[in-house]
């Protein structure tokens, strides 16, 4: 197929996949990246494009594989992480380390701290202080629209696996919110 | 030895706190509902964790939502025909 067809794609189709691609992954040079790779890619299977569905909807899922491959990847990273970081969190018995204690943050409905700019920009922080790969796998659900069973299905986790990795990062950052927040 | 029983019978506070995080994705079993409801009767930290994990949640998937789609997409479609143009 020549390369100007694809030129055509690009200029009709490029906003489409780029919102989709941000709304899934929350991050702007990674969907721009994923859009990029989608046209290579799409550049180099031409030769199975039969015209049978839209070049859009064919786009769309060229796009789609690359999103779960990311999230695939990011996860996979996440499971062969250290686990030196948690015992800072708990000791041996698995009791709480005493300076890492969840403290009462003194908020009668916690609920109030969603409409509250100073604790989203706080919690804002922490995400990006987390690791990547960790707050890919807090957000995944959000991110993904889908429930934790259909989660590990489509990335091949075992469910205990999955839910001990958003454990470690949750523990994290509930940590740094509360060192960074001041009512 | 009474500390082991304890965490049998009422989980330790890493347990707990997995079990907490467990919920925001699965069903929790009859037995981890009960063993969690027991461990948080005697914890107060990891009661003040539950609840402030569920709002960290919320806020999160809040935040996912107001994600800013507005773009400007046409610096991007220049690079991609760039790149197929070189290929």
């Amino acid at each position: 197929m020549p390369t100007n067809i694809l030129t055509i794609w690009v200029e009709d189709y490029t906003t489409d996949l780029y919102k989709w691609a941000l709304h899934k992954v929350s991050s702007k040079e990674l969907a721009q990246d994923l859009v990029q790779e989608t046209f290579l890619s799409a550049a180099e299977k031409t030769a199975t494009f039969k015209g049978k569905s839209s070049p859009k909807t064919w786009l769309f899922s060229i796009l789609n594989h690359k999103i779960i491959d990311y999230y695939r990847r990011k996860v996979y990273q996440t499971v062969s992480f250290e686990d030196q970081t948690f015992s800072n969190f708990f000791n041996h018995n698995g009791s709480w380390q005493e300076q890492r204690k969840p403290s009462d943050w003194h908020i009668e409905d916690e609920s109030n701290l969603l409409d509250n700019p100073e604790f989203q920009q706080v919690l804002k922080n922490c995400l990006d202080a987390l690791p990547q790969k960790w707050s890919t796998s807090i957000k995944l659900k959000y991110l993904m629209e889908k429930n934790g069973e259909e989660i590990c299905q489509e990335l091949g986790l075992t469910p205990s696996n999955f839910w001990q990795i958003v454990h470690r990062a949750k523990v994290q950052l509930r940590d740094c919110v509360e060192k960074n927040w001041h009512d | 030895m009474i500390t082991k029983i304890m965490q049998i019978l009422f989980l330790s506070c890493s347990k707990a706190t997995s079990i907490i995080e467990k919920q925001f994705h699965f069903r929790l079993s009859f037995i981890e509902k009960l063993q969690l409801s027991a461990h948080k009767s005697m914890c107060k930290a990891c009661t003040n964790y539950e609840k402030q994990s569920r709002v960290l949640e919320q806020t999160i998937q809040q935040q996912l939502k107001e994600h800013d789609v507005e773009v400007n997409v046409t610096k991007l479609k220049e690079e991609i025909i760039i790149k197929l143009t070189n290929k």
